[in-house]
């Protein structure tokens, strides 16, 4: 993967945390509503993180720069929600996993299919949705977060 | 450095009560002072375990609590790391009778986990975990505990039936407890049979919703010496604690690196190994912990924490002769979060005293207690008690 224009190859300044910066996260979902699934990558452990954040917690550095990930990864492991919090109660029963990215960068995520169809090793493609298709109740979104995107597995 | 003991123990009926938070702690704190001044002729200091606001929106439980104690004008703090809360508490409390800022310091925990029905435990357990991608993914605690579970049963020799016989276990444990929520033997079929709630965790592989409180009085040597009335206080001997990930995706599915840490710490400050620990209370809050702890603990080979179960003459090669989870472990004496790291306490008190009846240990006089808070080792604090003398 070949980094973004970011040229952070040290601490974050205070001026570099901004909304727009993808090292929050208000700059990190408007990336990935325009289709950009950004990480932190470690410049000296090569750990990537999900989302970006401004130190590594495999090595402890501060040198992370932006690294643009791929879509594609593999189950690492998987079960069913089968009694969801209730924004998602109308969801039930949800399959989700955590998927290991190309990278080695690792989230969890919903998957959509059914939990009999799901396999460790299985290879999975991130998709982004609106939160209007996520269909997730909207009384469970933060002010903030009502028009960030939500990320789906789907099988391969 | 003074001497922290564990001189006092009390807690509240478990399960689901009657009586909210506060009413929980008084059954706590009557038991803890039975043979005790008051606690304002005892105590300088109190740190109270509470995970959520929501179950009875309060927060200031540290002055609630002290009120409730008689307490007044003296430092009362909640402490908060999910599940982790209570042994949080008892930590602060050692490290302030150690420092010798405090001669005396209640720790106490306390959740009324029922007052919102199982959807509002669920929704206020979901507080724990990351939010940005994993709660907005729709997970919930035994699905995030389902996820550690499928890898462990993958890399692992291990079957869903190893994990039930944890839970039959700690339930037969359980029903020699008279604090424990759960009096009642489970066989293996029930266990199997058991509804899923996230596959592979069925029912039985999960701690109950429970209301609770416990109490404990961490004292030092001049304090012990003028209130104790039996020669046989507990000494707190090694305190170890660490914080790992947030997100569960980013964390070793199968080695609670952070649970490790804690442990190695607290046997370090303790001057012992794992091999010396006769008793050991660890957080079995899904059965998998039990088994993934016992790896951690340095009890069990890697892969082979699932033979808890088993007499230690049973077990594989590596293993040691520890007996856990003698209370019924979260599973079967309950879980009421912010309690649950004292309630591990209590149970080691009573073994390293000699006071815990049918399930006593013989010559028990080394405990280890894991508790832990968010998924797995997000937070976990351990804690190595002795018996007086050693
Ligand atoms: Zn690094």
């Amino acid at each position: 993967m070949t980094d973004t224009d970011s040229t952070t190859t040290g601490p974050l300044a205070p001026e570099d945390i901004t909304a727009d910066s993808p090292f929050t996260l208000p700059g990190f979902f408007d990336a990935l509503a325009d289709g950009q699934l950004l990480a932190a990558r470690c410049t000296e452990c090569e750990t990537h993180m999900l989302p970006p954040r401004p130190a590594c917690y495999g090595c402890g550095s501060r040198a992370v720069t932006l690294a643009e990930q791929p879509r594609t990864g593999e189950v690492i492991s998987y079960t069913s929600v089968n009694r969801p919090p209730s924004a998602f109660d109308h969801l039930a029963p949800i399959t989700v996993a955590v998927v290991e990215l190309d990278t080695s960068a690792r989230l969890t995520g919903r998957v959509d299919a059914p939990l009999d169809d799901v396999s460790i090793g299985d290879r999975v493609e991130l998709q982004v949705r609106d939160p209007e298709t996520a269909d997730i109740d909207p009384d469970f979104d933060l002010s903030y977060e009502e028009e960030w995107p939500v990320h789906v597995f789907e099988l391969l | 450095m003074p001497t922290a003991h564990l001189i006092a123990v009390g807690s509240s009926p478990l399960g689901k009560t009657d009586l909210p938070g506060r009413d929980l702690f008084s059954k706590a704190l009557a038991e803890a002072f039975e043979e005790l001044p008051d606690p304002a002729d005892v105590v300088d200091g109190l740190y109270v375990g509470a995970q959520s606001e929501r179950y009875e929106n309060q927060i200031m439980q540290g002055t609630l609590m002290a009120e409730w104690a008689g307490l007044r004008n003296v430092p009362a703090e909640r402490v908060e790391a999910c599940a982790a809360a209570g042994a949080l508490a008892l930590k602060n409390a050692v490290r302030d009778v150690r420092a010798g800022v405090h001669d005396a310091v209640l720790a106490c925990g306390v959740e009324k986990m029922t007052a919102g029905g199982t959807e509002g435990a669920t929704n206020a357990l979901g507080a724990a975990f990351e939010r940005a991608l994993e709660q907005r993914s729709g997970i919930t605690a035994p699905a995030t505990y389902a996820l550690l579970a499928r890898r462990y049963l993958h890399e692992t020799d291990a079957t869903e039936r190893d994990l039930a016989r944890i839970a039959v276990k700690n339930h037969r444990n359980a029903a020699s407890n008279p604090r424990a929520m759960f009096q009642d033997e489970v066989d293996i079929e029930t266990a199997m049979n058991a509804p899923d709630v996230a596959p592979p965790l069925k029912l039985y592989d999960c701690a109950p919703v429970t209301d609770g409180a416990a109490a404990v009085v961490v004292a030092n040597d001049e304090v012990a010496a003028d209130l104790q009335a039996r020669a046989d206080a507990v000494r707190v001997a090694g305190v170890g604690s660490a914080a790992n990930n947030l997100a569960v995706a980013e964390r070793d599915l199968t080695y609670v690196e952070g649970a490790n840490v804690a442990a190695s710490t607290a046997y370090e400050d303790a001057g012992v190994d794992a091999t010396d620990v006769d008793v050991a209370e660890v957080h079995d809050a899904f059965t998998v912990c039990e088994a993934l702890l016992a790896e951690a603990a340095e009890f069990a080979p890697k892969g082979r924490g699932i033979e808890t179960v088993e007499d230690p003459a049973d077990r594989s090669a590596g293993w040691t002769d520890v007996q856990i989870n003698t209370s019924g472990g979260l599973k079967a004496r309950g879980h009421p979060i912010g309690a649950t790291g004292l309630l591990q306490a209590v149970e080691a008190h009573e073994q390293l005293t000699g006071r815990a009846g049918e399930r006593q240990v013989a010559d028990a006089d080394t405990a280890l207690l894991i508790n832990e808070g968010g998924v797995a080792d997000a937070h976990t604090v351990a804690h190595v008690l002795t018996a007086r003398g050693e």
